[in-house]
């Protein structure tokens, strides 16, 4: 494994978009920065932008207005990139689901990677999606690479 | 030849150099408060993530200011290594951050304009105290040579002990650590996004934080000039001062333009010509 | 040395003879043709002075008249063309000026007695060369860039009666005039040209006729005639206080042991008279004024003519008052200039007021180096007079054709002009960058003046303030410029004139080789100018570096060619490592709310409306006022001044 895809592995920086979350998983996604979870261990990075991310942590349903910003956040951010849906209603939609202007689960929108169910999820439940969200990345570098060689 | 040995030296010692002392910065920022922190070397892991990242780009012209800034960086800190006048050190390192501020302006982006306006003014602060500074040099060795400070027996520090307290106050702004991390931060967010780096990514975002680490070793070798003699003591002083602005990044808020400017124009000015002041009489 | 004087006749006649046809022929292919031909044979002139080197020349009588009497009779014309103006605009303080310095003249021509004759009349030495070569090069391709600006000029403005002839009768005898002015010995000559400049100037900022171009052009004339007055007396002082001597630059530079008493007041008189014409403060106002007229009117004026005049003067007079307290008093005036114009530079969003400030400002540091009075200084002075003159020149030029396009010469309307006027763009992005940046040669003279001014703390705390705010001003102005749309620009060079094409293209190669060449120029150009009366020059190649030193201690050295290897590897390497064409473009972050596709620069609102994201630069205005940062800024410029004359007097 070359020093980039390593180096991929260990410097995921994170956008957050908050949908329309009831704001109880985005505590939560910020107390994972704080110093009891310390994300910052993994190289993890709470950016403002997404040409600096890697890792798109969405949390609530997506709604008829939102739909739009989030596909253009994501295709802002540059590849190779993780999708990590935050909490039930990210996940399906939640306790919202059917309701008259919800879409459904991130997933009705962009491609997501890891799904963390929970309804606010953990922190370490979140830390734990985006690791795992990490793997994913490794097998997308490595499948590319391999249809390069192809 | 020994020239060449030098910038080639610089060329590929600095990154490391700057690379290690950042990992260290956000270790011991970690552990301030209270975490466990990233590995040291994270900063390499970030760049070599970036390396690898897809090209994207508003347009291109960012990328020539961006390779200009790192182009004139790494001269300004060959020509501090070569002890070559430090007027025109001072002047070669306001052409790179102008670079890096037209680079922000390249684009249309509203968040890295202000970020390269708030950079424009950050450069009105510190350029009066380093060229203070560099006059400071030339009335006690009556020569703005830095080979002339590392002839010198005593060190600087003694008779430029309030201009090497203001340079510690630019040291912050040029580190970019609050109170005076307005231009570009990553704690930022909420209302600059990026700053200046904001329409930069991938790659090209990578050739700025490389610059940033030629930068910090270029500014602690400012500091290195006031105890030029024995080099140890001045790399020591230069690490204390490091550590200093890592205090005061993280015992500071974030504060305004006007109160740095302010700040810098009163208090930093005053504090050299005081020092030249006592020196001349 | 037939040739050479030969030289001097075409240079003050050429452009006499041209400016006659110009104004006579009134046909624009007549014109064009004179403005070329005439061009690019001062150019040669200039450049043939250049080869031949410094010589003196006594041109003989005319018809049995002796030019000394030649020029006092048109004096008198001049004078009392000047009281015709002052009278037909009712402009009481033109009026009673002229009328001054009418008596003066008088007095001193007819109830003086016999005045010893100046022989030579002319000397051409190297510092004069020096000015030959800007004015005669750089005035060249500012008169070529006129005639095609001001024929479209009258296309914006259309007027009754055709007034480009005379634009060009004036703009080209200006030529004459400053020749005239930079090659005299005599100071009575030197006089005679300094009003003639004066004149030019009026008419030329006075050409549109409107209400403001008439208000300023007086206020431009008044001001000068103030330094006239001041000139005159000084001619009349000298008479008394040097009888039996030659009223001559030669003899006021040759005083044993430097002006002193009454002469140095003299001095100070001409000195005060440099100030006016260079618009120091608190006379900043009528080249800001001057900003009315037509644009190659203000390249003129700023780059290689008119404001020259004065710190010519200024610099010419160094060795006079080296030593005195009026050579401090001058340096301390210069760079209080340099400050305060420097920070009302920041307040300005009209983007020739930007500059007309900056002139103002380099002006200042130029008369600082003057009254620093050091070799390193005076070099500095000079060098700051040529590359100043190319960077200007250009700056402005650039600034016309942008105006002819699109219609505003407002930073703010300039926002983006990278994608649609590109060459333009980046012939105004070499002027900014060679006005404060290594290496170009600009900062070669702010650098050695810097060195310079350690001696004199009060002078080196103003530098230092000043060089700061510099950077400001024009980043602000070349970020406008340079913000592009997105996408992967195709720019497509704009078609221009073939004389904007010669002018631009001519001064910004200028600027970037003059750049390059920076170290010949400063020891084959300046150096033998500053040892005439300094013995050395203070600067000194070493391994293609320029290195100042003090007895025989090296204190700085600046070195440009390394400097351009780097930013060559730097262009370079962008096309080369980081291949920007193969990247992908994405609009610019509006925190996802962008509207369209790549190019948009809107965003949606909360009302789902599309909002365009508009930029603007920070002008300060709640901290700073232009008009109470001017009223202040005078105010001490006249303490100044009065102390700058007033220690001459004690």
């Amino acid at each position: 494994m070359g020093i980039i895809q390593k180096s991929q592995l260990k410097s995921p920086w994170v956008l957050h978009y908050d949908c329309s979350s009831c704001n109880g998983c985005d505590i939560e996604i910020l107390a994972s920065l704080t110093p009891v979870y310390d994300i910052e261990r993994f190289g993890i990075i709470n950016t403002g932008n997404p040409k600096h991310a890697d890792v798109l942590l969405v949390t609530g349903g997506v709604n008829r207005r939102n739909a739009r910003v989030l596909k253009n956040l994501y295709n802002q951010m540059p590849e190779p990139k993780v999708v990590v849906a935050v909490g039930s209603c990210a996940c399906t939609g939640g306790v919202f689901y059917n309701c008259y202007n919800i879409l459904g689960g991130v997933d009705k929108v962009i491609p997501v990677d890891v799904y963390v169910p929970g309804c606010a999820a953990r922190p370490e439940a979140i830390i734990d999606g985006v690791v795992l969200g990490l793997q994913k990345l490794k097998e997308k570098t490595q499948m590319k690479s391999e249809e390069v060689a192809k | 030849m020994r020239e060449l040995v030098i910038i080639l030296l610089v060329l590929i010692a600095a990154p490391i150099l700057g690379g290690l002392l950042s990992g260290i910065d956000r270790i011991i920022t970690a552990r301030m408060q209270g975490r466990v922190g990233p590995p040291l070397l994270q900063p390499f892991y970030d760049v070599g993530k970036l390396l690898g990242k897809e090209r994207i780009l508003v347009n291109q012209r960012q990328v020539l200011w961006a390779i200009g800034y790192l182009a004139l960086v790494i001269t300004s800190l060959a020509m501090l290594c070569l002890g070559s006048d430090l007027l025109i050190i001072v002047f070669v390192m306001a052409f790179a951050a102008i670079c890096f501020v037209l680079g922000g302006l390249s684009t249309k982006s509203p968040y890295s304009h202000i970020g390269s306006q708030r950079e424009l003014l950050q450069m009105l602060s510190y350029e009066p105290v380093l060229i203070l500074l560099a006059i400071g040099v030339f009335l006690q060795n009556k020569s703005f040579l830095v080979k002339d400070i590392f002839a010198r027996p005593e060190p600087l520090l003694f008779s430029l002990p309030l201009v090497f307290v203001a340079v510690l106050l630019i040291l912050t702004i040029k580190m970019r650590k609050s109170p005076f991390d307005l231009s570009t931060c990553h704690h930022a967010h909420q209302e600059l996004v990026q700053g200046i780096t904001t329409e930069y990514s991938g790659p090209y975002l990578a050739l700025i934080e490389l610059t940033h680490w030629y930068e910090l070793v270029l500014v602690l070798g400012l500091v290195v000039l006031f105890w030029a003699q024995p080099v140890w003591a001045g790399l020591l002083l230069a690490l204390a001062a490091f550590f200093i602005e890592l205090v005061i990044d993280n015992i500071c808020a974030r504060m305004t333009w006007s109160w740095m400017v302010k700040l810098t124009w009163t208090v930093g000015i005053i504090l050299c010509l005081v020092n030249l002041g006592f020196n001349l009489i | 040395m037939e040739m050479a004087e030969g030289l001097i006749a075409i240079a003050i006649w050429l452009p006499v003879l041209a400016a006659l046809l110009c104004y006579f022929g009134r046909s624009y292919g007549l014109r064009n043709a004179i403005a070329w031909i005439t061009g690019i044979a001062l150019a040669l002139v200039s450049l043939a002075l250049l080869a031949i080197g410094p010589f003196d020349y006594q041109p003989s009588g005319i018809l049995g008249v002796s030019w000394d009497q030649v020029v006092t009779v048109a004096d008198f014309a001049l004078l009392g063309l000047i009281l015709y103006i002052g009278l037909k605009n009712k402009h009481a303080l033109i009026t009673v000026l002229t009328l001054i310095q009418l008596v003066v003249l008088v007095y001193f021509d007819f109830f003086t007695g016999e005045h010893t004759a100046v022989n030579p009349a002319f000397v051409i030495d190297n510092l004069a060369i020096i000015m030959s070569l800007i004015i005669n090069i750089i005035g060249s391709l500012i008169c070529i860039y006129g005639v095609r600006y001001i024929a479209e000029h009258e296309e914006h403005h259309p007027v009754e009666k055709s007034r480009q002839p005379r634009f060009m009768f004036w703009l080209v005898i200006f030529l004459a005039a400053m020749n005239g002015l930079v090659f005299s010995n005599s100071l009575l000559w030197l006089y005679f040209f300094w009003e003639v400049t004066t004149l030019c100037s009026f008419e030329l900022i006075g050409h549109n006729l409107d209400k403001e171009a008439v208000a300023n052009a007086c206020r431009a004339l008044w001001m000068n005639m103030v330094g006239g007055v001041a000139f005159i007396l000084a001619i009349v002082y000298l008479a008394s206080s040097l009888p039996g001597q030659p009223l001559a630059i030669r003899t006021l530079l040759a005083l044993p042991g430097g002006a002193t008493g009454t002469v140095l007041f003299a001095v100070a008189l001409l000195v005060f008279a440099g100030f006016t014409k260079s618009a120091q403060m608190p006379f900043q106002s009528w080249l800001l004024g001057a900003m009315v007229a037509p644009t190659p009117v203000s390249a003129l004026l700023h780059s290689s003519t008119m404001v020259k005049a004065g710190v010519y003067l200024v610099v010419r007079m160094a060795p006079a008052y080296q030593g005195t307290y009026l050579s401090d008093l001058v340096a301390v005036a210069g760079a209080f200039t340099f400050l305060a114009a420097s920070v009302l530079a920041v307040t300005q969003s009209n983007a020739k007021r930007v500059l007309a400030y900056s002139t103002i400002a380099n002006l200042g540091l130029i008369i600082a180096c003057a009254g620093i009075n050091t070799p390193v200084a005076i070099s500095a002075a000079i060098a700051l007079i040529i590359f100043h003159a190319v960077s200007k020149g250009l700056l402005f030029l650039s600034t016309g054709v942008i105006e002819h396009n699109i219609g505003s010469r407002d930073i703010e309307d300039m926002g983006g002009l990278v994608d649609r006027m590109p060459v333009t763009t980046i012939i105004v992005a070499i002027g900014v960058l060679s006005m404060f940046l290594p290496p170009f040669g600009m900062l070669v003279g702010k650098w050695a003046s810097l060195e310079a001014s350690t001696q004199l703390p009060l002078v080196a705390l103003m530098f230092v303030l000043a060089s700061a705010v510099t950077a400001l001003f024009w980043i602000k102005w070349l970020g406008r410029l340079m913000e592009g749309e997105p996408g992967l620009a195709r720019m497509k060079p704009e078609k221009m004139a073939p004389h904007y094409v010669v002018s631009l293209g001519g001064l910004a190669l200028g600027a970037v080789v003059l750049g390059m060449f920076v170290v010949p120029i400063m020891n084959k150009l300046v150096a033998p100018a500053v040892e005439v009366a300094y013995k050395t020059s203070g600067l000194f190649t070493q391994g293609g570096a320029i290195v100042a030193q003090t007895a025989s201690k090296t204190i700085g050295a600046f070195t440009a060619w390394p400097l351009f290897v780097v930013l060559a590897v730097a262009i370079l390497a962008f096309w080369l490592l980081f291949k920007p064409e193969k990247a992908s473009i994405r609009p610019i972050y509006l925190c996802g709310e962008n509207t369209g596709e790549l190019d948009s620069t809107s965003f949606l609102s909360t009302a789902d409306q599309a909002v365009e994201s508009s930029l603007s630069n920070y002008y300060f205005s709640s901290s700073l006022n232009e008009n109470k940062l001017n009223k202040v800024g005078n105010v001490i410029a006249i303490m100044v001044i009065i102390m700058l004359l007033g220690v001459t007097v004690i």
